[in-house]
């Protein structure tokens, strides 16, 4: 059971005109799994490195349990990896690869037949320690990876982009797979993704990187409905921010009039946003309804994609599946629900 | 410190070449030659039995690369580009030459051609250069092909060219890399080849390697260097010219020079 | 068809010249010669090469033991040489090194030959600044490096050609293929030495045979570089083959095309066997 925590943390490559990672601090608490999630070339990866000791930071530090492990060797930093590619070593069994940590470590053959075996069962594969590696499937490939990596008991868990290279539905298998393991073996965990799905089913709390640094962390679904500025609300998929003036529960804006709003106590200048499937759209006015024109409606099986043109702008629409597909040139009122509206920063 | 040591590995066979070449009255235990001269060279190239032997050496490298080429390309492509059941044998087939040691097959070529009439003249020596070159020609050439999108080829056709005009406008532009170093692995090959000229010329034919195999028996260091150099400026610069496309990938090419 | 017309020039250009010649060879070395009206076959030059009897039979046994003296010292001392340098450059590559090594290459044995001899002689470079630094008092004074009893120049002139090509070919291995693998066995705890024994060897291991069988097959069957930097006993095959080949006693000829069919009979032997590990590893 271990803590990490980041104070801190600068990395400029050498040759690099920017930072990667500029004044990053997170605390991971014990058992947790926590996902690093943000556009690629943002230095999630980088940050693995640092704790594998693979790369060092130009400063800050990294804690385990409150211990800084930047002076310890990176074959004894107890921090593993899992990748993209599964990496298994093509000379060896399944077995043998399952058993290489131990191996290193001085085990004696029955313990680490024992261990392999243990792992095996975990990953849900029992008795294939005689199997090639590459007649293996690209999932089972990842599994024995996991194993691979947990047989040696480490402190932390890295996994960075481990699901990327596979299929759909083997991935989703696999991730609940991951999160099911973890969970059981209570090991603290740092994922890296760009994949918001990904992040949302398996993460505790998700960390959303920006410019070198966190710019939210919090559990999935408040991040999600709730993004704190407009960076991260455009990551997870808000399109509609709105400028104005808002005082007792009004909101005032050059665009689009008076919308009524939930915080009555807010007053001042304000960005406003919405999501675009808390937006709704019906032939009668209600509060907070903007007279538009349909300009493309795009069915997408689970919903339908409307977008609409509000004076100046075109708008975006998620809508249940349910509702009617009109067509371009209709006149709709659009309706920004209050309780839907938040601030950004 | 690493850099400093492969330099010297680098630059210490051509140093010693050159000492040795441009030295005049060089003897034990003078560390260095007293008066560096190029006489050595010029004696070398107004000496028509040398000057003949380079023209010859580079004449014969030339003619064998491009029979190989223009011999081996079909075979290449089909073998890069189509799977057919006999693949392996073929293979077999090319490979079986490289392998064979030079002296056996130059030993039965040298009978060959004495009972053919071949001996010693200019079709004799290019057959058998040819040997050794054109499975490298096609291995090299089969592994371009392998890379070979015949796509373009197949648009042009769509767009109503000629095969003629596919070959000259598109395959050649495109295969243009690939042909050059397969071309010049086969120079390479024929310019180093010795055995081989020795056994099938019977003697006659004078190339640059035999020469120098004959002056270095004899033992004057310094015009052995120069030869030795004249000899090695084609292969040096054509790696030089090449280092980019070699890259990484070495090639048994060097088994045979 | 058309696949055939493709194949055609090539096979039948390769296939008949080294077919006709190796079924030459072969007749010769039965002691067919026509120059001398000789049209029995008979086993005679084999019987005289294994009774170690005849002219170049007398040295049979000798040269066969030096060859593969020379052959099998030259094969392991690259191999390790190469699987040293491979594991230095891998730590920081650089295109400076694959350039070096490629000029290397670049060199045919002949003129790498030509180097070593002016080079370890005893009145060679190395000698002379010996001399001039009075750490030895006359030539005779340095080593017998090369044409010398034992093949050291023989040796040492394979090594300087062979360690880079079997280096070249390992590097190209590590470069494109061990990153990942070295980085998960760190990862995973282990330290140089072990990353090293249970990772890079075992990768770099299949490569590095079957280019070590090519480099064996290649200085067991070569001519050039013993001819030029051997004594005259004992010889190595190829020299022992092509000096009784022509030999003016014809019945020498026989033998010596018997030694070469016999040497291309080895190195097919072992590429085969080279080839089949390789199909088996797939």
């Amino acid at each position: 059971m271990t803590t990490v925590t980041f104070t801190h943390i600068s990395k400029t490559y050498p040759k690099a005109d920017a930072p990667v990672l500029d004044d990053f601090s997170l605390e991971v608490q014990s058992g947790e799994l926590v996902s690093l999630l943000g556009p690629s070339g943002i230095g999630k990866s980088t940050l693995l490195k640092l704790i594998a000791g693979i790369e060092k930071p130009d400063g800050g530090k990294i804690l385990f349990d409150g211990e800084s492990i930047l002076s310890i060797a990176p074959n004894q930093r107890e921090a593993v990896f899992m990748f993209q590619k599964a990496y298994l070593f093509p000379f060896l069994s399944v077995g043998e690869n399952i058993a290489f940590g131990l191996k290193v470590k001085g085990f004696s053959p029955e313990e680490r037949q024992r261990k392999v075996a243990e792992m095996l069962d975990l990953i849900g594969l029992p008795g294939i320690e005689n199997r090639r590696p590459n007649e293996l499937s690209g999932g089972e490939q990842q599994r024995v990876a996991l194993a691979r990596s947990l047989v040696i008991r480490p402190k932390v868990l890295l996994l960075d982009e481990p699901f990327n290279s596979l299929d759909r539905p083997v991935r989703l298998n696999l991730q609940e797979a991951v999160r099911n393991i973890q969970r059981e073996l209570g090991i603290t965990t740092i994922l890296v993704t760009h994949d918001l799905d990904e992040a949302m089913a398996m993460s505790d709390r998700m960390a959303l990187m920006m410019g070198g640094k966190v710019a939210a962390v919090d559990k999935p679904n408040i991040l999600f409905q709730r993004p704190p500025c407009m960076e991260t609300a455009k990551f997870v998929g808000v399109e509609t921010f709105i400028e104005g003036v808002a005082s007792s529960g009004t909101f005032v804006s050059a665009e689009w009039g008076e919308l009524k709003i939930e915080d009555a106590d807010k007053n001042g200048r304000a960005v406003y946003a919405i999501r675009p499937e808390h937006i709704r759209i019906q032939k009668e006015k209600c509060e907070n309804a903007l007279a538009g024109v349909v300009k493309n409606c795009i069915y997408r099986g689970a919903q339908i994609e409307m977008q609409i043109v509000l004076g100046e702008r075109v708008l975006r629409a998620h809508l249940p599946a349910k509702n009617e597909i009109l067509p371009a040139g209709e006149p709709v009122q659009v309706i920004l629900p209050k309780e839907h509206l938040f601030i950004v920063r | 410190m690493k850099k400093l040591l492969i330099w010297i590995a680098l630059l210490a066979p051509l140093l010693t070449l050159g000492l040795f070449a441009l030295s005049k009255g060089w003897f034990y235990p003078e560390p260095f030659p007293a008066q560096l001269t190029p006489e050595a060279f010029s004696r070398l190239i107004s000496d028509t039995r040398t000057l003949k032997a380079i023209i010859d050496s580079l004449l014969l490298a030339v003619l064998v690369s491009l029979l190989s080429l223009i011999i081996g390309y079909p075979a290449a492509r089909a073998i890069g580009t189509q799977d057919f059941p006999a693949k392996k044998y073929v293979w077999l087939a090319i490979f079986l030459p490289t392998v064979v040691p030079p002296l056996a097959i130059g030993m039965g070529m040298s009978i060959l051609a004495l009972q053919t009439g071949l001996s010693g003249t200019p079709f004799g020596i290019i057959l058998a250069h040819i040997v050794p070159t054109l499975p490298y020609t096609v291995f090299t050439l089969a592994g371009v092909f392998a890379r070979y999108d015949e796509n373009y080829e197949y648009q042009a056709l769509a767009l109503g060219a000629s095969p003629t005009r596919i070959f000259f406008a598109i395959t050649l532009h495109l295969l243009a890399p690939g042909l050059a170093v397969a071309g010049l692995f086969a120079f390479l090959i024929s310019w180093s080849q010795y055995l081989l000229t020795l056994l099938v010329g019977g003697g006659r034919v004078l190339t640059l390697p035999v020469l120098l195999f004959s002056a270095v028996s004899g033992g004057n260091p310094t015009t052995i260097s120069a030869l030795s150099l004249l000899f090695l400026a084609p292969p040096v610069l054509i790696i030089a010219a090449t280092a980019r496309f070699l890259g990484e990938n070495p090639n048994s090419v060097h088994e045979r020079i | 068809m058309k696949l055939k017309r493709s194949l055609a020039p090539t096979l039948l250009i390769l296939t008949l010249l080294l077919g006709a010649s190796l079924l030459y060879g072969l007749m010769q070395s039965l002691g067919y010669l026509t120059i001398i009206g000789e049209k029995e076959l008979s086993l005679t030059a084999y019987q005289n090469l294994i009774s170690g009897q005849g002219t170049a039979g007398r040295e049979f046994w000798a040269s066969l033991g030096f060859s593969l003296w020379v052959s099998i010292v030259s094969t392991i001392l690259s191999a390790i040489g190469a699987l040293f340098l491979a594991t230095l450059l891998n730590r920081r590559p650089s295109n400076f090194d694959t350039f070096a090594l490629n000029w290397n290459l670049a060199f045919p044995h002949l003129v790498w030959g030509v180097f070593m001899l002016l080079l370890l002689a005893q009145s060679g470079l190395l000698a002379r600044w010996a001399g001039a630094l009075g750490i030895i008092q006359s030539p005779a004074d340095f080593p017998v490096l090369v044409r010398d009893r034992y093949g050291i120049g023989i040796i040492l002139t394979y090594l300087g050609k062979e360690i880079p090509f079997l280096t070249l070919l390992i590097l190209a291995l590590l470069r494109t293929q061990s990153d990942g693998y070295l980085l998960v066995a760190q990862n995973l705890g282990a330290n140089a030495w072990q990353r090293f024994r249970l990772v890079t060897l075992p990768l770099v291991r299949p490569a590095l045979v079957s280019g070590s069988l090519l480099v064996f097959a290649y200085i067991f069957g070569a001519y050039e570089v013993p001819a030029l930097l051997g004594v005259r006993y004992p010889r190595t095959l190829p020299v022992l083959a092509l000096e009784s080949f022509t030999n003016p006693d014809l019945r020498a000829r026989a033998e010596g095309m018997a030694i070469s069919l016999i040497i291309a009979f080895i190195v097919l032997m072992i590429a085969g066997f080279a080839r089949a590990k390789e199909e088996l590893q797939g």
